[in-house]
Parts: structure tokens; sequence; C-alpha cells
């Protein structure tokens, strides 16, 4: 049972590595019947091949096309397990604000990020991509949220986290939310620079952490 | 300013006899910044072929660097054939949707006629008056966007990109649409009397890998550039971004100068294939020329004159991209002046006294 139970998993990453869009569904279904965790069916197979799919870019290996393909036979397997998903009793649901700053349209990490942070328990309001910095402090306000997260891939955008803190200081509400960075040219000395409270580098890091911080800011 | 001595046409035609010149050609595509320069707005430029002429030929007189182009954009061409193009009042025109949304639409389309379709007409028409008005003095081209990168916005980048693994057959019918458009088009910017040159952003190496160029651009390519040689006109090519690992493609089409990204490592594309094309670049368009000061543009300019003046078959000072529309007038002032300061022939120990002034 476990050794099936891994070698699923292991098919899932090689499913979205190899873009077999239409095998992913298969394993994905086969994986659900055998009453396997759905969350650990992304966490530990599609994420993973994902992740590896990032590596082999990293490497040359893989560029933009095969990137494309992998993501979308992730979304394929994702659409198989999401609604097996057992969520976490909570009895207070947080609040997220999640997008892809203003000028850039690269959404693959910001959409693992939202889904494993639903998963953590979030209600999550995605704002979608190229958003300007005061879009997400305004739905911030508006909804309640603990958390923003931004997210970007390039690096000529990175000023538009630092922006969304901007605002927030000016209007002497920084206190109110914790703010997340993340995305391939982000690093820890970057957030510090800009004064972030949290980078992570892995969606489901990402979701750990939120859960963290968003815990820590109801205590004060 | 440092005054020139030559005209960049003297300049150009004595540098392909190997004559004695006053500097080195340097080129820092200004693009759409023209506008900036001349005092109109950039969707001047979608309905008036003089304001593209008169923008060039005042941003030409401004800064007096060594090669004018017309070309507005990248979509001239999708569009001839039926895509749909945004254009805001004042910045660059983008693609609003492609000019089919499904493969199954592919036979439906026709190549463009320079001379009817969308605003193929107008840039023909934006070359004479360029001609006519500084043909004599500096060397006129006429921009064109290659056929593989084209071909991504007859049917929209995803699903081309999705075509390469599903679908290859439609990948060439697509490329096959797009080379006719790109050689009557190329076979018009000639009869004007100008030369064409190719912009090729798709086939760089952070878009497509090697394997994916070598098979579905590269063929397209190579025909492209053939006609052009045919035609006896010698092209220039600029790919954006990563490029080093299809150098040897670009030189095997027959390309005369191959312009790079600043991404590149300049040093070792001269190395590799500067005995075969002319090299031209490679200046960071947004964080020095944008970004920097003249200080900076300065010691870039230098930079890139070290690594590149003995290239064999000759070097062009050159911005790694077009030039984001707001850069600041001073900075291309420094370009130019660096370019001035720097002479020719290029003496070494010059170059290190300048980046320790």
């Amino acid at each position: 049972m476990r050794d099936l139970k891994k070698s699923l998993l292991q098919d899932l990453a090689n499913c979205v590595v190899e873009m077999e869009e239409e095998r992913v569904q298969e394993v994905a279904s086969r994986y659900i019947e055998n009453k396997f965790d759905a969350l650990e069916g992304i966490n530990e197979g599609l994420a993973k091949g994902m992740e590896q799919a990032g590596q082999l870019y990293e490497e040359e290996e893989y560029y933009i096309p095969e990137l494309l393909m992998c993501s979308d036979s992730m979304y394929t397997g994702l659409d198989t397990l999401k609604p097996h998903i057992v969520r976490s009793e909570e009895s207070e649901k947080y609040k997220a604000v999640i997008g892809v700053v203003e000028g850039d349209t690269h959404d693959i990490g910001k959409n693992l990020v939202k889904i494993m942070m639903e998963t953590a328990g979030f209600d999550v309001i995605d704002l979608g991509r190229d958003i300007a910095p005061r879009d997400f402090v305004e739905k911030a306000k508006e909804i309640g949220a603990q958390i923003i997260c931004l997210s970007t891939l390039m690096t000529t955008t990175m000023v538009g986290m630092e922006e969304v803190i901007k605002i927030l200081k000016k209007e002497n509400i920084r206190d109110q939310f914790k703010v997340m960075v993340g995305g391939g040219p982000i690093s820890q000395n970057f957030a510090d620079k800009i004064g972030a409270d949290a980078y992570t580098n892995s969606a489901g890091e990402a979701a750990k952490v939120a859960k963290e911080l968003a815990w820590e800011g109801t205590q004060c | 300013m440092l005054k020139d001595k030559m005209t960049p046409m003297e300049r150009a035609i004595a540098l392909g006899k190997g004559e004695k010149v006053d500097r080195l050609p340097c080129n820092p595509n200004v693009a759409n910044g023209v506008a900036r320069i001349y005092g109109c707005k950039i969707s001047e430029f979608n309905t008036s072929a003089k304001a593209i002429a008169n923008a060039q030929i005042a941003s030409y007189r401004r800064f007096g660097y060594d090669g004018v182009r017309i070309f507005t954009d990248l979509f001239p061409w999708a569009e001839a054939i039926g895509a749909k193009v945004n254009f805001p009042e004042d910045n660059t025109a983008d693609l609003q949707r492609p000019a089919i949304d499904d493969i199954s639409k592919i036979s439906q389309l026709q190549p463009a006629d320079p001379y009817k379709d969308g605003r193929l007409p107008m840039h023909i028409e934006a070359m004479k008056y360029l001609l006519d008005e500084v043909g004599n003095e500096v060397p006129c081209a006429g921009g064109v966007v290659g056929p593989f990168t084209n071909a991504f916005f007859l049917i929209g980048i995803e699903r081309m990109i999705k075509l390469f693994f599903k679908n290859p057959q439609a990948v060439h019918k697509l490329c096959e649409v797009s080379l006719e458009t790109c050689i009557r088009y190329a076979q018009a910017i000639i009869d004007t009397g100008l030369t064409p040159t190719i912009s090729e952003p798709m086939s760089s190496c952070t878009v497509v890998s090697p394997k994916h160029f070598r098979e579905f651009g590269m063929p397209y390519l190579k025909r492209f550039v053939e006609f052009i040689n045919s035609k006896g006109k010698g092209v220039t090519m600029h790919i954006c971004g990563k490029t080093d690992k299809i150098w040897e493609d670009i030189v095997s089409m027959g390309v005369a100068g191959f312009s790079i990204d600043n991404v590149v490592d300049l040093k070792k594309c001269k190395n590799q294939i500067g005995d075969r094309v002319k090299i031209l670049g490679h200046v960071d368009p947004a964080s020095i020329m944008y970004g920097g000061s003249p200080k900076d543009v300065r010691r870039a300019v230098v930079e890139c004159v070290q690594q590149a003046w003995d290239s064999p078959k000759g070097y062009v000072i050159m911005s790694g991209c077009s030039l984001p529309v707001e850069t600041p007038f001073e900075n291309i002032d420094a370009m130019m002046d660096t370019t001035r300061e720097i002479g020719y022939p290029v003496n070494i120990e010059k170059l290190d006294r300048m980046l320790r002034d």
C-alpha cells in the first residue's frame, strides 16, 4: 500500500516533468481511487514535478515552451485532485490577498501558492497578474485580510513590491498586514531590504509561513 | 558635444573599403523614443508616414548616430495578415488578438501585400520620405520582424508553443505564410532603395530551445536571409536575450551582421563568430541607458569597445535592444560623445585611461 502511494506520487511528478497532460489525469484518478490524501498528492506529487521542471529550466535543459506544457499538466492533475482535499478544520478562517505585481504576467508560481494557501484553510482573493501596488492595498483593506502575497518572476518589476509596503506605511496601516514576497528573482535579502515580513521559496513553505504569520497577527 | 568629421554614410563606405575613419559607428537604437525628440505622440506613427519619417530624421539630426530605420513595433505584419493591434495614445503598439484563434483556420491566412494591407503601405511611404531627406548622408533601413516570431502573432504565443508539441505541421504552415509576407515586404524595402534588417525576438534561447529553433525557426529565417542576399543586400539580425547556443546557426544563415543583447558575453561572441559576421552591441538599454547616469553610459561604452573593437568583420557600438521610450537624452548624447572621444583607430591604453577618469 505504502509502495503504491509512493509510486503514484512519483508518477504524478513524472507526468508533470514529462508534460504528459493526458496521463496525469489517469494517474491522479488512480491516486484518488486508492483513497490517498489529495493534498499530499499535490504537495509531494504535482508540485514536486513542477519543482523539477523549474530546476531543468535553470539548467537550460527546459525552456519556456516546456515549462508551459509542464504547468498545463500540473493544472490538469490539480483539477482531479482538488475536489478531494480535506480542508483543515479551523474555527477562524484567515484571509489573504495574492497577485503578481504590475508589469509581470507570469503566474505559475502565484497559482501554486494560492492553491496551497487555500488548502491550508485561507480564504484567498486572487487579484491575478499585472497588478498595481495600490490595488493590493485597497483589496486587503476591503476584505480585512491578514496577509498580502506578492509574486514576480521578473527583475524589472521587483520595485512594485516595495511600493506596496511604502503605501501601507504612508497610510499608517503597515502593522495591520503581513506582507509575503516570492518568485524567481526574489531573495531573503531583498525581502529584508524592502521590509517584507517573509520570503519563501516554495508554495508549500509559503502556505506554512502564511499560517504562522496570520496566527501571530491575531495575537497582538 | 563633440563634432563628427564624417557623415555616417562616408564613414560606412570608408569602413567597407578598409579606409581611415574618424570613429567607430554607433547606433543607440532610439526606436519610438524619437517621438520625444520630434515632439509628437507615438500614436501618430500609426496614421502618418510623415510623422514616422520626420521623427526619425529629427532624432538622427539631434544625436548624429549611424543608422536610421523605419520600424515602430513588432506587429504590422501580423496585423496585415489579420491580427488586431492595440494602439495606446503615447506608447508602443501591442498585440490585442492574433489573426486566428484555432488551427482549423490556418488555411484562411493569406500572406500580406505590403502595398495594400494594414500599416505596411504607410511604412513603405515613410521609407521614401526618409530616403529623400537623409538617404545620402546616413544608411537607411526598413525593419521587419522575422518569419518565426511573426508566426507566433498569427495564432497567439501560447497556442503556438503548444503546437510545437502537438502539431508541428501547423507550425510549419504558419511559418510559411509568415515567410511569404516577410519576403514581399523585404522586396518592397529593397525596391524603395533601403536595406532590410530583421528582428527575431522569439528565436532567443531565453524563449525557445535551440532544438525548437532549429526545427521551426531556422529553416524559414535561412530562406529569408538567402532571399535578401540574392537581391544583393547584406542583412543584420537582432535577437534579444540569450543566443550563444545558436550563434553558429545564425552565422550559417549568411547574415552580414548580428546584433546582440546585453545578457550575452560580447567578448565571447566576438571570439567565436566575429571572424564571419559584424557584431553590434550591447550597452544595457534598461539599467544603463534608461536608468543610469551619463557617467555609467560612458563606462559601459568603453567596456563594450574594449571587448569587441577588434572584431575581424567589424564592430558597431549599439544598445542591447531598442531603448525605452523615456531614455534621457543626455544618456544618448553620452553614448555618442564617448564614441567620438574614443575615436579611431582605437587606442587600448586610452580606453584604460577613460575607465580610470
